[in-house]
């Protein structure tokens, strides 16, 4: 199984799609609210999001070592389905 | 001559088509903001409007804004409206529901959504603006 890491904002409607996409299907994944961290930890989890994506907007998904930018569901399903 | 005027939402300053006294609502023709103008010691101004309920400000601008465009919205147009009131609430301004920072450049439409990133993705990063209607389901 492949190791899933969902980077969100809590005001962010595809953010909360993304988890959707994930809880509907008993898919286990770790979601990150970033917006809701301590300072500290918003800082660092923000740096490898934008070391990752190029870009500090979200959501930003991890699957493996794929990065999907955004919420794209086709692209989702291909990634797992890899 | 006319001169221009600064907008205090996307911070572009532009020559206004008619003449307005104070108090007269002026839109702003590269964001879309509804402002007020002023005239302070004969020095003009536009403000935004003071007691205009957020929501309605808001939706005022981005219908404003995608009608200078021709853009279109879809259906998270309302699930967007109601991230972008949570960041003015927490964070004092309509800045992008999908971004972190809270900067002038991320105040809703964004600048990279003002320079042109719909024309070249077919929507704006957080997909409120879309350059084309979104077929049924399209999100």
């Amino acid at each position: 199984m492949k190791k899933i890491t969902l980077y969100a904002l809590s005001t962010c409607p595809f953010c909360r799609m993304a988890k959707g996409y994930f809880d509907k299907r008993d898919i286990e994944y770790e979601g990150i609210d970033v917006d809701m961290l301590n300072e500290k930890e918003k800082e660092e989890t923000i740096q490898e999001v934008q070391k990752i994506s190029g870009r500090r907007a979200f959501p930003v998904i991890v699957i493996g070592e794929e990065v999907i930018v955004g919420y794209d569901e086709l692209r989702i399903g291909e990634v797992l389905d890899k | 001559m006319r001169e221009k005027i600064l907008c205090p939402v996307c911070q572009v300053s532009f020559l206004l088509r008619e003449e307005k006294k104070d108090g007269d609502e002026v839109i702003c023709p590269v964001c879309g903001a509804v402002l007020i103008m002023r005239m302070d010691e004969e020095k003009r101004h536009l403000e935004r409007p003071p007691d205009m309920d957020p929501e309605e400000e808001i939706r005022r601008r981005m219908d404003n804004f995608a009608k200078l465009r021709t853009y279109h919205f879809n259906q998270m147009k309302n699930p967007l409206i109601e991230g972008l009131l949570a960041k003015r609430e927490r964070f004092g301004d309509f800045y992008c529901p999908c971004k972190i920072d809270h900067v002038q450049e991320n105040v809703c439409p964004c600048l990279e959504t003002r320079m042109g990133s719909v024309e070249q993705n077919g929507k704006c990063h957080c997909g409120l603006f879309w350059k084309e209607p979104p077929k049924n389901g399209e999100k």
